[in-house]
């Protein structure tokens, strides 16, 4: 009887059994799919690996998606940093309408915000037509199907990530700091670059790096805003699997794929702890 | 210290910025033209209506509502159960039922998608609900997982000790007392696998055939193949659906939190 008064109404085998239900409903569902995936990608020794690699359009699209990832990371971060001081640095009201302008657009669907873009950036869309009227421009310039409409609408997916791992960050931080420089002497530019900023920087550098490991696998929004020489990896594997019927390559390639983001996100668990980063991930899956 | 009047212009231009696609699609739904543009040309309900009307666009929807609700009881069994495991199990079993719980996170759906075809596809599991379900129920797992284990970290044990002590063995213990108090963490965590579901277009697409579509996969294959007006006015439902869900999660959140509360004292 002494047991279970520690061990919440059953003994710690009865949990165990509970929780590998669960885990036998992942194994079965998930971790099976993703063995015979590397299988698929051994199942030529290593010549799967070697073809991906020396396909000139797959290295193509590793460069892409890096700089992409790269881009998007940094607009993400120049963005959402004043985003989400404003949101943990001023009153009710205004604090309220920007939490819900956020909430607003990350819960519109992925496929719905790409469409969007893709309306928006048109020859004959908005932003064209803004550009025209206002006398900038004569010709609409060609916005769609480049690497800058994948990167604004990434940015505009993904920015919410940022935003929430900065406010949180910044929402821990009290206020009283900066005042307190400020009463020394600081200038407002001189507390904020002293004090504030430097104690954010864990939530900047969770959020920067969870946008970052997003980007890697996005799909639908380069296909949809992106050009056809802008193609990013999680294009290349589809083009081997569905159009090529080369799932061998295909698997491969995606092998290599998640094993970027295990590493990467591997690495920076050591630094940043991997809740702080998968916490914020909850909120809404991507990609 | 407040934000200054430049960083709070900042923030609301920022915010006109996020909202101006989910606008334009709603505009753009409510056209009374032939062709997607904004500002729209006149204003009618004859978009919404022609999908409405439409068996494909009908069917796709009923499609979507089955995977979504089918995949977010998958997600709350599964997810339920391993958070129960992760917070009792010590040890190197936690770990292990935690790093199963978090990997569809960190997962890109274009390798998952890839996964799901070649295994599924050998069970009959492609082009039907049960299938997709599967899918999106462990990609939705998570969701469930993290809110049930932060509610798990908060309950009393004392509460399921007395049930033991009073003579309830561990299955009546588990349904009667257990399940009961984590059903809203457990419920709030469905929901979101649901929209998540309700929204997913990569796996979905490796996982239908002609006659089989969810919406997202239909609207996706729209998009493509060129756009009007029906595409607005069905990512207009699309996002109102997941609107009136987020606002249910929303407001399950204070019941939720009054529970938290209740237990704690």
């Amino acid at each position: 009887m002494g047991g279970i008064l520690t061990h919440h109404g059953g003994g710690r085998r009865w949990w165990i059994s509970v929780g590998l239900l669960g885990l036998l409903f992942v194994v079965l569902a998930l971790i099976l799919p993703l063995a015979v995936v590397v299988q698929r990608s051994f199942d030529a020794g290593f010549d799967n690996f070697a073809d991906a690699l020396e396909s000139a359009s797959f290295i193509r699209s590793l460069g892409n998606t890096a700089t992409l990832a790269v881009t998007v990371t940094i607009t993400s971060a120049v963005i959402g940093y004043p985003f989400a001081y404003a949101m943990a640095r001023s009153g009710k009201m205004l604090s309220r309408i920007l939490m819900t302008a956020l909430m607003l657009s990350f819960w519109t669907s992925l496929l719905v915000r790409s469409y969007a873009w893709q309306v928006l950036l048109n020859d004959t869309g908005l932003i064209n037509k803004l550009l025209q009227a206002s006398g900038i421009i004569d010709e609409p310039l060609q916005l769609i199907r480049t690497p800058t409409a994948t990167l604004i609408g990434m940015t505009h997916i993904l920015v919410p990530f940022a935003i929430l791992a900065i406010y949180a960050q910044l929402r821990s931080i009290s206020p009283d700091l900066a005042i307190a420089a400020h009463g020394l002497g600081a200038t407002r530019a001189r507390a904020f670059w002293t004090v504030t900023f430097p104690l954010s920087i864990p939530g900047l550098a969770a959020g920067s790096l969870l946008v970052f490991v997003l980007t890697l696998g996005f799909y639908i929004t380069p296909q949809l805003l992106g050009g056809a020489g802008n193609q990013v990896i999680g294009q290349s594997i589809v083009e081997q699997t569905n159009t090529l019927l080369n799932t061998g390559v295909g698997s491969a390639m995606a092998v290599l794929l998640l094993l970027a983001v295990i590493v990467i996100l591997g690495v920076a668990a050591r630094f940043l702890g991997l809740g702080r980063v998968l916490g914020i991930a909850t909120e809404r899956n991507s990609a | 210290m407040n934000a200054g009047w430049t960083v709070r212009i900042l923030g609301v231009v920022i915010a006109v910025l996020l909202i101006v696609p989910t606008i334009v699609i709603c505009a753009t739904a409510f056209t009374s033209g032939t062709s997607v543009s904004f500002p729209p040309t006149g204003f009618s309900f004859r978009w919404i209506e022609d999908v409405l009307g439409d068996r494909r666009w009908m069917r796709a929807f009923g499609n979507s509502f089955a995977v979504g609700a089918l995949s977010a009881v998958f997600a709350m069994v599964a997810g339920g159960a391993l958070a129960l495991g992760a917070a009792r199990a010590k040890g190197a079993i936690s770990t292990v039922f935690t790093a199963v719980s978090v990997l569809p996170m960190i997962l890109p759906l274009v390798v998952g998608a890839i996964g799901f075809y070649l295994v599924y596809a050998r069970f009959g599991l492609t082009g039907n609900v049960l299938g997709l379900a599967l899918a999106h129920g462990v990609l939705g797992l998570p969701y469930v997982f993290v809110n049930v284990l932060a509610l798990l970290r908060t309950l009393d044990p004392r509460v399921e000790e007395a049930a033991r002590v009073h003579g309830a063995g561990q299955f009546a213990t588990l349904v009667t007392i257990t399940l009961p108090m984590i059903a809203p963490a457990a419920v709030v965590g469905g929901l979101l696998a649901f929209i998540s579901s309700w929204d997913e277009v990569v796996v979905a697409t490796f996982l239908s055939d002609a006659r089989f579509q969810t919406l997202p996969v239909l609207m996706y294959g729209q998009i493509r193949s060129g756009v009007e007006p029906s595409v607005s006015a069905v990512a207009l439902i699309v996002t109102v659906v997941t609107f009136v869900i987020a606002l249910i999660v929303f407001a399950v959140g204070p019941i939720r939190a009054r529970i938290l509360q209740r237990s704690s004292r």
